[in-house]
This record gives structure tokens, C-alpha cells and sequence, in this order.
């Protein structure tokens, strides 16, 4: 074998193991929405658990073609701000490189990773408003969160050349701002519009507890949801193979999948502990708890001691029940399984905890280290992102009468009534 | 553009090889298709609950 040959050899074996690398992330996070459905619809009553499905499948179905008409799009033009930057043409849904191309083995595989993580955008959302959102007014804010807003964020906090990436050293590695802070507060901004469902508060205020059906279906989902975020946690690594240069995250500096096996696991197992103590067992929280815990590393996983890493756990585990329960109390909102607390709060820590713990960590080429103010711009940012878009929307669609089912079609039951099903047959 | 197929009917010297890739107005009119497709059918779903609306009032 020539010098030549061997060159041809492993550039070619680098390309295809990197396509190779990032199609299984994308499977594994299918399996995030699996979790999600399961979750949904076990927490849902049984009245409103097919239409709690669909509604999952069909953000799912949305997403990919308005990820591919504008959602990549969004996301390589806009990282300057508002103001798209010249692609001549490139991420636009006719230009020859989204399709098959034989010397372009990246697009494809990276437009579907960031796909999957719009529709795990989406389904953060969507567990919020079950049981009396119209499932065409949450199929578009679907989109408008995942195709438009989330990807606008990551445009500026996750591309390289993104304003919160180059002016502040924002470094945010595992998504904690750009999905999960964003996801929770878009659905903390509709569910002010949304209202509760029937029965969740009384006239004084108090609210009363509505259970779910199927606690051993929420249980699988959520234990789905963690195997399901292994392939989006390995989606946030990029592969440099082709330049013999290894893993490297998303901001160019060295990396190794190594650290974020040790720090997703101590960050769950941490969350986990943390919510079964201060829950005194309560195990929708132990599992909520375990997801927090990964998303309170999620903004620095590459960088974690993992002692570290399980203590941030600890206390995202315990901090999301407080927050819970006072956004519940001050705002009378019906979150039904805690998203704006589990991802919209622990988001938040995420951020910051880079900032106040890690601050000084340098990136690659002209990019800032990390410093607490680059983390706190990009929270406030990431917040800001998420919650006027999500609110403004969904009250003009309230205005509209498009956002929330009417009450004799709750109390009816939506799977009868919108869908002329039931999910469990009577015997 | 759309390179396929290479001479004599080989994949030589091919790059983008997707149907009707050397014709951009047809990719921007099938974008477009698929782009109202996504319309038309939330635009359905939500006239479909509205008539389930009215029938329980």
C-alpha cells in the first residue's frame, strides 16, 4: 500500500465511521420519544391517553420536514444574531447538499442529529400542556419551538461562530441552555395562556392532585428517556476523525467521550439520591431527579471532576421540587410532569454552575474562556429565547381561540370525542 | 448540480446524484409542496376540532 493509499484508507474509514457514529446517536434518540409518550401517556387520565400519544407522534412527524424546509437553515445563517449571514445557499432545503451527495458525508447525518434534538425539544413541551391543549395549535408551537426557536439559540450558543460563543466564551457542551432552558420556559410562556386543566385548582386557590393512569407506563418512559439521551449527550461530541484529530466538543477544544460517560452517570445517580430524600421517596420524582441531575452537568460534561458531577446532582434532585411547587403556587400553572422545573430550572444551574465553578477553562482558536458573566448573558439569553416566543405566540393564538380545548370536550374526554377512540377497551 | 449519471452510464466523476438535483425550480416547487402539505393538514386538524367543538356546546 502506498503512502497515498493509506492516506485514501483512513480519511475514507474516518468519514464513514463518523456517518456511522452520528446515525446511532440519531437512533438511540428516537428512543427519547418513546420515553416521553410512555411518561405522557401513563401521567395522562385514561380518557386522554391515545390523543396524549398523538400528540407526541405527531410533533415528531412535524419536525422533520420543517426541520429540513428551515430548521438547518435557521441554525448555520443565524449566528450573528438576526441578521442571516450568506450561506450562498447552503442549508436551504434545494441546495444539492441536503440530499445524497457523494462528497458531502456530513450534512445528512448532522441535519438529523439536529432534528432529533428539535423533537426533544418539543417533547419537553409537550409533557406541560397534556389533557387540554388542541393538538393542531401544539403541533405549530412544535414547530415554532423546534424548527425556529431552540435552533436560533443554538445558532448563537452552540455554532462556533455563534455571538454568545465568540464575544463570551459561552460553553454550554451538553445543551443545558440551548435545549433544556429554552424547551422548560417556551412551555412555562404558553402554559400562562394555556390555563390549567378542569379540577386542577379550586375556587381558593388550593389545587388538587390529578393522577395519571398508568404509573408503570410513566416509570419505562422515563427510564427510556435516560438510555434516549445517551445518543443525544454522544450527538454533542463532534468527530474530527477525518483531520486525525479525535473528539473535540462542540466549541473546538479537546474532548473525550470518556468524561461525559463519567459525568452523565454521576449526574443521574446524584439527581436520583438527591430527589428520593427530599421527596421522601416519591419515585416520579427519584426519576425526574435523575434527569435533572444529568442537565445540571449537561453545560459542562467535558469538564467535571465526577465526584463533582454527582454532588451538582444532589442538589438538582432536591432544588426542582421547591421550584416546582413555587411556580405552581405563584403562578397557578398545571405543569403536569414538572418540565419547566426539571428542564427549564436545572437548565438554568446548568448554565451558571459553568460559570461559578469552571470559569477560566479555554476553547479553541479566538473564542473567550468560560467566565460567569459569558454564562449568565447566555441564561438570561437562553431564558429569553424561550419564554417570549412561547408566550407571545400562544397569546395570539389564545385570542384566536386556537390554543385550548374547549371544557365540554375535556370533560367528554379528547381520544372519544376529537378521535373516536379509546384507549382500553371496556370489559 | 446533478452529475449523475457519470459517462457511459458509470459513476464516474458523480457528486449530487438526487432526483431532479440539476433543476433547481423543481426543488424549490417540491419544497414548497411539502411546505404546504405541513400547512394544510394543521390547517385540517384544527377545522376537524373545531367541528367536534361545536357538536359538545
Amino acid at each position: 500500500m502506498t503512502l497515498e493509499e493509506l492516506n485514501t484508507f483512513v480519511t475514507t474509514q474516518a468519514n464513514v465511521s463518523m456517518e456511522a457514529y452520528y446515525w446511532w446517536c440519531t437512533a438511540f434518540m428516537v428512543i427519547i420519544h418513546v420515553g416521553f409518550l410512555m411518561y405522557e401517556v401513563g401521567a395522562t387520565r385514561m380518557k386522554n391517553a391515545v390523543s396524549s400519544g398523538v400528540k407526541n407522534l405527531l410533533a415528531f412527524a412535524f419536525m422533520i420536514p420543517t426541520f429540513w424546509l428551515f430548521g438547518w437553515y435557521i441554525y448555520l445563517a443565524f449566528p450573528a444574531g438576526f441578521v442571516p449571514i450568506d450561506l450562498e445557499g447552503y442549508g436551504t432545503p434545494w441546495n444539492v447538499s441536503m440530499g445524497p451527495m457523494l462528497s458531502d458525508q456530513a450534512t445528512g447525518v448532522f441535519w438529523a442529529a439536529f432534528t432529533l434534538f428539535a423533537c426533544t425539544t418539543a417533547s419537553i413541551f409537550s409533557g406541560a400542556v397534556i389533557e387540554r391543549i388542541r393538538l393542531s395549535a401544539f403541533t405549530f408551537l412544535a414547530v415554532i419551538l423546534g424548527s425556529v426557536v431552540w435552533i436560533t439559540g443554538a445558532s448563537w450558543g452552540w455554532h462556533p461562530d455563534g455571538w454568545l460563543v465568540t464575544g463570551f466564551g459561552y460553553h454550554d457542551v451538553g445543551a443545558a441552555g440551548v435545549v433544556h432552558t429554552i424547551a422548560g420556559w417556551f412551555a412555562f410562556g404558553v402554559l400562562l395562556n394555556l390555563g390549567p386543566r378542569i379540577g386542577k385548582y379550586n375556587e381558593d386557590g388550593t389545587a388538587n392532585e390529578i393522577e395519571g393512569h398508568s404509573l408503570v407506563s410513566s416509570f419505562i418512559g422515563l427510564l427510556m428517556l435516560i438510555v434516549g439521551f445517551f445518543g443525544f449527550l454522544g450527538g454533542c461530541l463532534i468527530w474530527a476523525g477525518s483531520d486525525l484529530g479525535g473528539w473535540i466538543n462542540i466549541y473546538g477544544a479537546p474532548a473525550t467521550l470518556s468524561s461525559f460517560a463519567f459525568n452523565t452517570l454521576m449526574g443521574l445517580s446524584g439527581g436520583m439520591i438527591g430527589a428520593f430524600w427530599y421527596s421522601k421517596g416519591n419515585p416520579f420524582w427519584m426519576m425526574s431527579g435523575g434527569l435533572a441531575g444529568i442537565f445540571i452537568c449537561a453545560g459542562g460534561l467535558d469538564i467535571w471532576y465526577p465526584g463533582f458531577a454527582f454532588i451538582m446532582g444532589v442538589v438538582a434532585g432536591i432544588v426542582i421540587i421547591p421550584a416546582n411547587n413555587w411556580l405552581h403556587n405563584t403562578f397557578k400553572i398545571d405543569d403536569c410532569v414538572g418540565a419547566v422545573s426539571v428542564h427549564g430550572v436545572s437548565g438554568i444551574l446548568g448554565v451558571l454552575v459553568v460559570g461559578i465553578f469552571a470559569a477560566g477553562y479555554p476553547a479553541s482558536g479566538d473564542i473567550p474562556p468560560t467566565s460567569f458573566v459569558g454564562q449568565l448573558v447566555g441564561a438570561i439569553t437562553m431564558i429569553a429565547t424561550g419564554f417570549i416566543p412561547g408566550y407571545v405566540i400562544s397569546l395570539v393564538m389564545k385570542s384566536m381561540g386556537w390554543l385550548r380545548v374547549p371544557d365540554e370536550v375535556q370533560m367528554a374526554g379528547i381520544d372519544k370525542a376529537e378521535l373516536g377512540l379509546e384507549a382500553y377497551q371496556k370489559q | 448540480m446533478n452529475s449523475f449519471p457519470g459517462p457511459e452510464n458509470s459513476w464516474e466523476g458523480v457528486d449530487a446524484y438526487f432526483t431532479w438535483a440539476d433543476s433547481p425550480g423543481i426543488l424549490v416547487f417540491l419544497s414548497l409542496v411539502v411546505a404546504a402539505i405541513c400547512v394544510g393538514i394543521i390547517w385540517s386538524a384544527a377545522r376537524h376540532e373545531s367541528e367536534v367543538a361545536d357538536k359538545h356546546k
